[in-house]
């Protein structure tokens, strides 16, 4: 009995000397980098979000608009003209059934033969050492067309693309759901189906970096932090003065305020933020901090 | 297949784990975009700052070239910075014949200055007035604007100044342009130098020469006053620390007991100065009041303590010594006592100089052969090579402690040169001179 309690109780001790030792050795790394906005939501609450007009008049509770009761699904275009889902018909009536032809009556291989001119296997042919020479002595002229051309490919006239345009209306499914609602609303308040990339973000950072151009004290770097708050206009101007919201009285401190006004100023328009993400973009705080530099 | 199984199942709790701590992080943005935006920008550019200076516009000047000259000036000073680079006159494409307008912004954002300064200069009754303004190119603003009025004669002191202004509204750090140079002229064959003590503006402009050169003069340093410098000199006997007035030329002995006396320096009052005196073997460090003549020793060791400098509110002083084998920096409270040895790379470290600032001590350090100029923190941390090579010594600071001025002597039959290096080691420049120099100390800013 003691001995087994012994051996249990080592055994426990190892394992468990084990796992904080492996554990130890291997310090879970973390590479520095931006979090990306992560939520989850269910098929049925992004459709529901999504649903919504924005030049619709602002409604206290905003509902989604449903013109059909049916099983939620997502609206691409809101805009676009409301038609009634056609059935889909083939262009032909009946199909030719498979049976008709019976299996055994066709002769495959001399007929793939036949109806198929393979253009590969043909100019193979007239490689041919072999067949060269016969060819040459049937018939004099050597730059002979071959006798059956290969079916004309359809040709591409770039003059008619607009036939190839589908010139139907633009139109767009009923919006369906539980119960019918006839406005049509902004959407949800937490709908989110539109938000700003982290790469629109990295790529305004990115230039902000190459025309930021900090001044650089020995020390004292704690004044140099400054942090500016800038309204966009849809093109991606600055719209008036950036407004620093970060005080200090120094030089220093006015110095650092005006490089990073000034590199937002140089740097429009940030063509990298895209229109119809403006909403989230129109107001950004942005803070300039140099310490990293300095410090190396 | 039991270890394995375990490994996954604790990957599986971190990934677990890092997805609940993403989740967390993200409600906070999504709470936030209903706010405001946020974005950091820890990362910018050290290019030089594009800064165009038109010439100045002359008013009623003897010399027709005036304007341009200051302009000139203000620009070399700035490129020499290393943090401004002044674009060339040929690209510009508004031309100013009054500073008293805007100017056309687009045409500036057009050639890419950031910054620009106009200015005019005017001439009346021996009077020279200059004015000037600082304008933000892309915020289409004024940053600064300011004049001054001065002798004629005075011209390049104006350019020296409103470089300064510049300087500081642009950098938030200030200028340093307006100051003065003294350091040791050699002239002659090697075997016969002639050692003079010269005094110069920073950029090398105006040099003036203080010693005939009859006697051998050595490291010459300012008072905080700019305008009392002491220095060592062999005259008839034994090396002797003197002071003398450069407005005045006047001379005075510091120090007359026995023994040489040597390395002398100003306490940042200007009130005290400290110095080695040399007896026997060993030397040790003295200060004396100016005004009482009362002489306090500081060390009293058996070894050589020398090259002593005081931090910039007078506290502490940091000196060299051989007191553990071989020599290093040591830094101790300026009343003497507890010298706490500093240095501890390999070589030998020697000449310290305390920062303006106050935040780094310059040194030369001495190793297989070689000679750096190099920084570190006033606790021996961070210690920083600028610049490496045969022969450089006697750092000296600018006045805000972002360049230091030291020689270097490339051996064989040239002589020493002075050279600029700013405290990243980027930006190393030499300095003009009339003739081979040396030992160049670096004034605080002219009042």
């Amino acid at each position: 009995m003691r001995t087994s309690y012994t051996i249990s109780a080592i055994g426990h001790a190892a394992v468990l000397l084990w796992s904080v030792w492996s554990l130890a050795a291997r310090p879970l790394t973390i590479s520095a980098s931006d979090s990306l906005p992560v939520d989850i939501v269910t098929a049925t609450e992004f459709s529901q979000i999504t649903k919504g007009m924005k030049s619709a008049p602002q409604t206290e509770a905003p509902k989604p608009l449903v013109e059909k009761v049916a099983e939620a699904k997502p609206v691409e275009d809101t805009s676009a003209k409301l038609v009634e889902k056609k059935e889909v018909k083939a262009a032909r009536e009946t199909p030719p059934s498979p049976e008709v032809k019976p299996v055994e009556e066709k002769p495959k291989e001399p007929k793939q033969a036949e109806a198929k001119v393979d253009p590969i296997a043909e100019a193979l042919t007239k490689e041919d050492p072999k067949h060269q020479p016969k060819k040459a002595e049937a018939k004099p002229q050597p730059p002979t067309p071959p006798k059956k051309p290969a079916p004309p490919a359809p040709k591409f006239d770039p003059k008619q693309v607009e036939a190839l345009l589908d010139k139907r209306n633009a139109s767009r499914l009923a919006a369906a759901g539980e119960t019918l609602n006839s406005n049509p609303g902004l959407g949800l308040p937490n709908g989110q189906a539109t938000q700003l990339s982290q790469s629109e973000l990295d790529a305004l950072r990115a230039r902000l970096r190459e025309l930021w151009n900090p001044p650089l004290a020995p020390s004292d770097p704690e004044e140099l932090v400054v942090v500016v708050e800038v309204k966009f206009r849809p093109d991606g101007t600055v719209e008036g003065q950036p407004r620093v919201l970060s005080s200090g009285r120094t030089p220093m401190a006015a110095a650092a305020r005006d490089s990073a006004v000034r590199a937002l100023l140089r740097g429009q328009p940030f063509t990298m933020l895209r229109r119809e993400h403006y909403d989230l973009w129109k107001d950004i705080e942005i803070k300039f901090d140099p310490r990293e530099m300095i410090r190396g | 297949m039991m270890s394995l199984s375990v490994s996954l199942t604790r990957r599986k709790v971190m990934a677990l784990g890092a997805g609940v701590a993403a989740g967390a992080i993200g409600t906070l943005p999504v709470e936030r975009a209903l706010a405001v935006l946020k974005l950091d920008v820890t990362q910018g550019n050290v290019q030089p700052v594009p800064i165009a200076i038109p010439e100045f516009i002359a008013v009623a000047t003897q010399d027709p070239a005036l304007g341009r000259n200051i302009s000139q000036i203000i620009g070399a000073n700035l490129q020499r910075s290393g943090l401004f680079a002044p674009i060339d006159p040929a690209a510009f494409i508004e031309k100013f014949t009054t500073i008293d307008t805007l100017p056309r912004f687009p045409d500036w954002r057009l050639i890419n200055a950031q910054a620009l300064v106009t200015g005019r200069v005017t001439q009346g009754e021996g009077r020279l007035k200059a004015e000037f303004r600082l304008w933000d190119v892309f915020a289409g603003q004024q940053l600064h604007g300011q004049q001054y009025t001065t002798t004629a004669d005075n011209w390049r002191r104006i350019a020296h100044i409103i470089s300064d202004a510049i300087y500081e509204r642009l950098t938030g750090d200030k200028g340093y342009f307006d100051s003065r140079v003294v350091f040791v002229d050699e002239s002659g064959p090697k075997e016969r130098r002639i050692k003079r003590l010269a005094l110069m503006d920073q950029d090398g402009a105006n040099v003036r020469y203080l010693t005939r050169g009859d006697d051998l003069v050595l490291t010459p340093r300012f008072s905080s006053s700019a305008d009392t410098i002491t220095y060592m000199s062999y005259g008839q006997g034994d090396p002797r620390v003197y002071l003398m007035n450069i407005e005045t030329g006047q001379r005075e002995i510091v120090s007359n007991f026995p023994g040489m006396t040597f390395s002398p320096r100003f306490s940042p009052d200007s009130q005290r100065v400290i110095f080695s005196l040399q007896r026997g073997g060993n030397s040790n460090l003295f200060v004396m009041d100016l005004r009482s003549k009362a002489t306090t020793r500081l060390t009293d060791t058996q070894v050589i303590d020398t090259a002593p400098s005081y931090s910039p509110d007078g506290s502490h002083i940091c000196f060299e010594s051989d007191r553990g084998g071989k020599q290093q920096i040591y830094v101790m409270a300026a009343d003497g006592g507890g010298a706490q040895r500093i240095s501890f790379g390999d070589g030998v470290y020697s000449t310290p100089v305390w920062s303006p600032r106050g935040d780094y001590i310059a040194f030369t350090k001495q190793a297989e052969g070689r000679f750096a100029i190099g920084i570190m923190r006033t606790d021996g941390s961070g210690e920083r090579i600028l610049t490496e090579g045969y022969h450089n010594e006697g750092p000296t600071w600018c006045p805000n402690g972002r360049v230091i001025m030291f020689f270097r002597d490339p051996g064989g039959n040239a002589g020493p040169g002075l050279f600029t290096v700013d405290v990243t080691g980027r930006n190393e420049q030499p300095v003009k001179t009339p003739s081979y120099a040396s030992d160049p100390s670096w004034s605080p800013l002219l009042q």
